[in-house]
């Protein structure tokens, strides 16, 4: 090419030895035939060489040929725009072609017993709406009094609260233990840092908008009469506000802003329990005023179109329930719960007094909002636990089918609880192996072509 | 050999873009190397019915529902009638669809073959494989490539990504880049001095739609990092879209209203005045199969810093730019490299312009296209065309055969048609061969109601010989214009 003579070359030589990179090229080798080292392809991968034609050794014989004296007569072909070669425009380099296609770089591959584990927390889910379901059933048919039903709802979600949080707090205490020894493992190493990078001036900087971010939410409840006082804060909690701070401003190379929002004041646990059944009455009560109206809400409609719907919205339930979030989830998809809840709320209204209605809503919101928070911890403290509460819910709603569809007694709760066992288990592990040979249909391509995830730093959020 | 081609695309003027110019450039090319080239698009807002453009350029506006961006409905078998006739009318022999997006040059394909004209793609972008859109997309190009004479692609990259989405055999996929009107794009001028306050300091241009896709991000994460490392730095932003609230919002909280400059939205003519009041041109995009943006920043005799993303790494030659990984801290370490680069008067940019004038041509990619046309037609042995062996061996007769055997090189018969589209899958490929029916029918009964001798044939805009300049045929060209549409 005539253009590129010396000078520009000449002048980015320092530019050229910066970046110098194998698979580039200078201007000098649009016209200096050397080639760079490439790695060599075992095998073609378009097939071009000789699946079509028959004989492979010969052709792959010629090709290599080819290939060795091509690069005493003609340059090797480049994956460029800019340099004119002496290729045609459909040539396809069978070595460098396709050469970054990725094909399922994240794989991962499923194990079996793993996946029966993971699979536990549907099979709660889906035994739990059962139980429900049975429970209204047997309250419509009148077999069973809605007040025992409700009663041990409520023991259960009483009990379970406790244990949920003994969890929480000893959770607590031991994160805010953890904290303390980081903050004075911060403060130590800090000090020296401090004085001589100049990084210690940044910090100082923050510290000014990081103090008024953690002071506003601790004044903000105060204003707002939930007569939360501000100087038991301390003796709670280990940690005072200003240590909180200066371990904040220290992290800032390390914490991201998530943990600047997670770390300020936490109202102590008496009053979060406090809290709690002060919201449980509330709930109980405006409960009890709105049953005559949830009674009477979908009165008009025929029974067809409630079991209907309300064999829809458990189906939504059940689908977008959101089975993998962590114990740290406070109420996750709303669509689901929100389903759920009137899911049960169109049913009773096919129920016949005002107690049965109050009975069956407190009853599904024990079960649909409060359970599924109890399980993510349980699963997340104790796994043993968990398979225990497993092994019940499977074969509660075992019984509780099996007694709902034959009417009977305590033959048809066995029946029903073994058959429901062995179903579940089967379903379990069937799943499980078909979820794993699905597997193999799996090809996802990643290349060049795929738009860049950008990487970036937040600093100003 | 000349040809009688139709370019069609969604995508056309008045409507500004890459796509667009690339049509317009490419058929005056062609129209200059003696061919005879139709434009067929869809009817923009006040722009209706036949145009002629410079050079005798004849542009259908196909009155057409417009559902989204300026792609029109996807109706597979309405556009067919009105197509037939502008093909019949015209003459036309080849039929060249441009833009994956576009469903009139999807719908254009498919009728061609029906009709028994050879048809050549040529795809613009990039697509991922993932998300749902990009399935539905690639689907459908599927269905068009399936029976394709050729295809052409941008970069190395997009025809990676071509063949893969589309299935299609590499050697019917030709790489002819795009190119810049290297005149447009010329450095400043002694006579066109920089503004007085300019001179100590380094302006950094960024040209580009404010999308995420775009990079946006990354330049609004880079920017106040630039800016507070290297005090002489200004920047230049010009474009705008939903991204611009962003870089309003880092202005106003880093302060930097007096040393980022935001234009807005310009044009494509006013590009070349931006860029020459800069240095550096930036461009931090996230996917790209071209970038003729960083080209026509070259030919400004600018610094080009750019992610290595997409088909970019295939463009400038290294001297001319500094790549970065999508990467904030990349991004700005290659930004820095570049500017004490250019402190340091390490570059050279006064030849940058010949260079890339050189690279890059109108002329050479018509003349590059020209030879997919000869190739597809059947004037280049097929030998020729998909890659000679060794010749005079028995390979070579094998090689022959077996390129004629690909999809789309010679077969109009329906029978193969059909089994081309067959194979696109299980339950799409019954489909896709009930819509090829559907269309070979609609086809028959157009040549029954509407039959061919009843479409008048147009006079061609008077063709320049091959190789003659534009000025001598010049006063026949309009004695004969005149003759023609004088009545």
């Amino acid at each position: 090419m005539p253009p590129y003579d010396g000078s520009p070359a000449k002048a980015h030589k320092s530019v050229v030895t910066q970046t110098l990179d194998p698979s580039r090229l200078a201007p000098e080798d649009a016209f200096y035939a050397h080639s760079p080292p490439r790695r060599q392809r075992a095998r073609s991968p378009l097939g071009l060489d000789g699946a079509a034609r028959g004989d492979k050794s010969e052709v792959t014989r010629r090709l290599s040929e080819r290939r060795s004296s091509g690069r005493r007569r003609k340059s090797q072909w480049r994956k460029l725009l800019w340099v004119k070669q002496s290729y045609p425009d459909n040539y396809t380099d069978e070595y460098t072609f396709l050469e970054q296609l990725q094909r399922n770089p994240q794989l991962r591959p499923y194990e079996f017993w793993r996946l029966v584990a993971d699979s536990t927390a549907i099979v709660q889910h889906v035994c739990s709406v059962a139980i429900f379901i049975c429970c209204f059933t047997g309250i419509f048919q009148e077999r069973v009094s809605p007040l025992v039903i409700v009663t041990w709802g409520t023991t259960g979600t009483v009990l379970g609260w406790g244990l949920w949080d003994s969890w929480v707090t000893k959770a607590d205490e031991k994160e805010a233990a953890a904290k303390a020894e980081e903050v004075a493992r911060r403060v130590t190493e800090g000090e020296d840092d401090d004085s001589i990078s100049d990084s210690g001036l940044i910090m100082k900087e923050r510290k000014t908008p990081s103090l008024e971010l953690t002071r506003s939410p601790s004044e903000e409840p105060a204003r707002n009469g939930h007569a939360v006082p501000t100087s038991p804060n301390g003796a709670t909690f280990p940690i005072s506000p200003s240590a909180d701070n200066s371990s904040d401003g220290f992290a800032t190379h390390e914490y991201d802003s998530m943990d600047e929002d997670h770390l300020p004041w936490v109202p102590s646990r008496a009053q979060q329990r406090l809290a709690t059944i002060k919201s449980a009455l509330l709930i109980y009560s405006a409960l009890l005023g709105l049953s005559p109206i949830l009674k009477s809400l979908t009165k008009s409609t025929t029974s067809d179109s409630i079991w209907a719907m309300s064999c829809w919205l458990l189906c939504i339930n059940i689908f977008f329930f959101d089975y993998s979030s962590g114990a740290g989830a406070k109420f996750p998809a709303s669509l689901s719960t929100n389903a759920a809840l009137m899911a049960s709320t169109v049913l009773a209204s096919r129920l016949t007094s005002t107690t049965h209605v109050f009975s069956l809503t407190l009853f599904s919101i024990e079960v649909f909002g409060l359970f599924p928070v109890f399980r993510r911890h349980l699963r997340h403290v104790s796994w043993s636990g968990h398979i225990m509460l497993t092994i019940l819910l499977v074969m509660g709603a075992g019984a509780g089918v099996g007694v709902t569809v034959s009417g009977g007694g305590w033959k048809a709760a066995i029946v029903g609880c073994v058959l429901g066992s062995i179903l579940m288990v089967l379903a379990m592990g069937i799943c499980s192996m078909w979820l794993i040979g699905l597997q193999k249909y799996k090809n996802e391509i990643h290349g060049p072509w795929d738009p860049a995830r950008p990487i970036i730093r937040r600093r100003w959020d | 050999m000349t040809y009688r081609i139709a370019m069609v695309s969604d995508f056309f003027y008045p409507q500004p873009g890459g796509v667009e110019s690339h049509i317009y450039q490419l058929s005056t090319k062609l129209i200059d190397r003696g061919h005879k080239v139709i434009i067929i698009t869809h009817a923009y807002k006040g722009r209706t019915g036949v145009r002629y453009l410079t050079n005798g350029l004849k542009v259908y506006h196909v009155p057409f529902f417009v559902i989204y961006r300026e792609t029109t409905f996807p109706t597979v078998f309405s556009f067919f009638p009105i197509f037939r006739n502008i093909i019949i009318r015209e003459g036309i022999e080849i039929v060249h669809g441009h833009a994956s997006l576009s469903n009139l040059c999807h719908e254009a394909i498919l009728h061609a073959r029906t009709m028994g004209l050879r048809t050549v793609f040529t795809d613009h972008s990039l697509f991922g494989f993932a998300d749902a859109a990009s399935i539905l997309t690639n689907k459908l190009l599927k269905f068009t490539l399936s029976d394709v004479d050729h295809v052409i692609c941008v970069s190395h990259t997009c025809k990676e990504n071509t063949v893969l989405r589309a299935s299609l055999d590499p050697l019917m996929v030709s790489v002819i880049p795009n190119a810049v009107v290297a005149e447009n794009f010329r450095p400043r001028q002694p006579s066109e001095p920089l503004p007085p306050s300019s001179h100590d300091t380094i302006t950094i241009v960024v040209i580009s739609r404010l999308f995420y896709n775009k990079g946006t991000d990354l330049l609004i994460a880079a920017i106040p990092r630039i800016c507070s490392l290297h005090p002489n730095v200004r920047f230049l932003i010009a474009g705008s879209g939903p991204k611009a609230i962003d870089v309003e919002q880092m202005l106003e909280r880093n302060v930097l209203h007096d040393r980022v400059e935001m234009l807005g939205p310009i044009r494509h003519e006013e590009v070349r005045d931006v860029m020459i009041r800069g240095h550096i041109y930036l461009h931090p995009s996230l996917t790209e199969a071209f970038g003729t943006v960083i080209v026509e920043a070259a030919s400004c005799g600018l610094y080009v810093v750019c992610t290595r993303v997409g088909g970019i790494p295939e463009v400038l030659p290294p001297h001319m730019t500094t790549f970065a990984k999508p990467e904030e801290d990349d991004l700005v370490a290659a930004t820095c490299h570049a500017i004490s680069l250019l402190k340091a008067g390490k570059l050279s940019t006064h030849r940058f312009h010949e260079q890339v004038r050189d690279m890059y041509s109108w002329t050479d990619v018509a003349a590059r296209t020209e030879r997919v046309y000869d190739g597809i037609s059947g004037v280049l042995s097929a030998e020729a065309f998909y890659g000679a062996r060794t010749p005079g061996d028995a390979a070579a007769a094998a090689a022959a055969t077996w390129a004629r055997g690909r999809a789309g090189v010679t077969s109009f018969a329906l029978i193969d048609r059909l089994k081309r589209y067959y194979g696109c899958g299980i339950w799409a490929g019954k489909l896709f061969c009930l819509c090829v029916v559907v269309d070979y029918l609609l086809y028959v009964v157009l040549e029954i109601f509407a039959p061919r001798a009843r479409i008048d044939r147009v006079r061609d805009w008077p063709r320049k010989a091959p190789g003659l300049d534009g000025d001598h045929d010049a006063p026949r060209a309009r004695r004969l214009r005149n003759k023609s549409w004088g009545n």
